[in-house]
């Protein structure tokens, strides 16, 4: 059981996370902390111990949070998400949940073509990986459109888990057989590890998961480079498809509430790559109804706008004041600040290149610089822009940084 | 029509593009035309990308664009119209599966005129020893996309330099989470997170511009 002082500190931490998604100031800057590839190299663990040893992988996140406490538990990155088999399985709401995370022995039992483990397709000390590729021919699309669930599970989950090639055979059947089985020993050791987490003092937090249409077409069906052809090829087909999934992906991301999710992690990749004008007119459209749709359900978002997304950030600005969190990579936060202050929680600011390649004295140093620029008025989760620090990230620069907090981080 | 053929190819206008560029190449001298514009056009895109104009999407666009018109354009060349201003070994460093930024600083590199040898992705250290014992490139360039690639990259430069190979060779580090503390620690001699600045330096470390 947790002490009451560990229930207290949770609560602490919790709220301290809240008031900065409220656009307040809390007692003191909330802190995501900094995990990845490090936590396992901190435990003397291989990547490929991390990802298919489930009491490993939890020891070494508890010596970690141990050393590195934060206001949020550190998850590591030891799967990859499946939005392909979700969907697929969205007409059955009880199990769309257990597709949501491939970890190392799921991908076994499936068989993922687009994901890569350590000790598996890539070397041991590596990281998992998505990797994606042309699982939809361009003469598809109307396909796509008419029925997207029926599709993806006739079409797609075929031909990306090698397992459930032959849907309906007895080595598909038996696949799905081992799959509840794991699922189910899975299922009971993530709620060991959320309550030894707890006597760490971080509650466990139920997120959702929505993905931009057009991402999902591109990262999961055309490939990106096809995807950017696609646009200019076949305007239309491509507008309809991102149409047509808008739905299916709500319902998917809705179906967190049913867990206590308020939050839905969005990951988004295309809006770097894309003009304004491409940006506006075929990928913006489709994520802003799914993020004011979520909301209107109670829902709020957490956007991580990977690489530059300098040109597109008036655009966020056409959401409504407090609907979520902004979360930066390669954009300085200081500037999204001078846009969205007031308005959007800003999230990031530690480039992961620089505590990997930096020293202690440079860290504090800019820590404190950054802070005092970004606290003021609240509404800012300090985090690194990228959630995976790799294994030989020096130790001395990742304590430098958590001590930095606790120096220049009260309010 | 080398002037429409560059201002269809700036403009993404891939039919018309590809279209001018056949009817080009049949004409007296029509192939090694449309080679220079076609590389004038990267140039061009490249430019427009550096200047805030141009996304990843035009890029990629313009590379395949590129890809498309060279397969009919390089076999009506002589060898001696084809000029290279030096050659690059080019590859992901080991634990990284990721190609598309390679590929597209590939085709960017070849139409400003650099020889790539492209040896592929997640590649133990000792494959970039080889390529260059083999290659003798003036360049190297690694990607990588994930944050593991900065110790890969800096491991892979170590090897480098133990088979003393180190002093003949640029090296030009590549990829989403590079900057230049990354290209410090490393080791490397200059760095890019974006195909055209790839480009652009590649070249000034040749000495060509």
């Amino acid at each position: 059981m947790p002490s009451p002082e560990m229930l207290k500190l949770a609560e602490e931490r919790a709220a301290r996370y809240r008031a900065a998604i409220e656009l307040k100031e809390p007692d003191r800057v909330p802190f995501t902390g900094m995990g990845g590839d490090v936590v396992a190299a901190y435990a003397g663990i291989s990547s490929y111990e991390y990802c298919f040893d489930p009491e490993k992988s939890l020891q070494a996140i508890i010596k970690y949070l141990k050393d590195f406490p934060s206001d949020r538990p550190i998850g590591g990155m030891s799967g990859i998400g499946n939005a392909i088999t979700q969907l697929a399985f969205l007409d059955y709401p009880d199990l769309t949940g257990l597709f949501a995370m491939v970890d190392g022995p799921t991908n076994d039992i499936l068989g993922v073509d687009y994901i890569r483990f350590p000790g598996r397709e890539v070397d041991e000390y590596s990281s998992p990986q998505f990797i994606g590729a042309e699982y939809m021919k361009a003469d598809e699309y109307d396909e796509l459109i008419a029925d997207p669930v029926k599709f993806l599970f006739e079409k797609i989950v075929p031909r990306t888990t090698r397992n459930l090639r032959d849907l309906g055979s007895p080595a598909a059947l038996a696949t799905m057989a081992r799959f509840g089985m794991h699922k189910a020993r899975s299922g009971a050791f993530m709620q060991k590890q959320a309550a030894e987490l707890l006597k760490l003092g971080y509650k466990s937090e139920p997120a959702s998961f929505f993905l931009a249409p057009l991402d999902f077409i591109s990262d999961n069906l055309r490939d990106t480079v096809n995807l950017v052809k696609d646009l200019r090829r076949y305007p239309d087909k491509v507008k309809a498809a991102a149409e047509a999934l808008l739905e299916p992906m709500l319902k998917l991301a809705l179906l967190g509430k049913n867990i206590g999710a308020d939050m839905a992690f969005i990951p988004l990749h295309l809006n770097e790559y894309l003009s304004p004008k491409l940006y506006n007119e075929f990928y913006w459209p489709t994520l802003k109804e799914g993020i004011l749709r979520m909301l209107q359900e109670g829902m709020k978002s957490q956007v991580f706008f990977e690489g530059w997304h300098d040109a597109h950030m008036e655009s966020v600005l056409e959401l409504p004041a407090g609907w979520g969190v902004g979360y930066f990579e390669k954009t300085d936060v200081r500037k999204a600040k001078k846009i969205l202050k007031g308005h959007t929680c800003i999230m990031g600011g530690i480039d992961v290149g620089m505590v990997i390649a930096s020293t202690p004295a440079k860290l504090d140093e800019y820590i404190k610089e950054l802070l005092g620029e970004m606290m003021p008025g609240g509404g800012f989760i300090l985090s690194p822009n990228i959630g995976n620090l790799p294994r030989e990230t020096p130790i001395e620069n990742i304590a430098a940084v958590y001590e930095a907090v606790e120096k220049y981080g009260k309010y | 029509m080398r002037d429409e053929l560059l201002k269809s190819f700036v403009d993404m206008d891939e039919q018309e593009a590809v279209r001018i560029a056949r009817e080009l190449i049949e004409t007296d001298g029509g192939a090694a035309a449309v080679l220079d514009t076609c590389k004038e056009a990267m140039e061009e895109v490249g430019r427009l990308f550096e200047a805030g104009e141009y996304f990843l999407s035009e890029l990629i666009a313009a590379g395949d664009m590129f890809n498309q018109i060279m397969e009919f354009t390089l076999p009506k060349l002589q060898g001696g119209e084809v000029a290279s201003i030096g050659t690059m070994v080019l590859g992901t460093v080991l634990g990284d599966v990721h190609n598309i930024g390679k590929d597209i600083f590939k085709v960017m590199a070849e139409a400003s005129g650099i020889n790539v040898i492209d040896i592929g992705i997640d590649l133990p250290h000792e494959k970039f020893v080889e390529a260059i014992k083999e290659h003798k490139p003036e360049l190297v360039g690694m990607s990588c996309l994930i944050t593991l690639g900065v110790d890969s990259m800096k491991r892979t430069i170590e090897v480098i330099r133990e088979a003393g190979l180190r002093d003949d060779i640029k090296i030009i580090i590549g990829g989403g989470r590079v900057s230049q503390a990354v290209m410090e620690h490393v080791g490397a001699d200059a760095w890019a997170d974006d195909a055209a600045r790839g480009v652009r330096l590649s070249k000034e470390l040749l000495g060509k511009e």
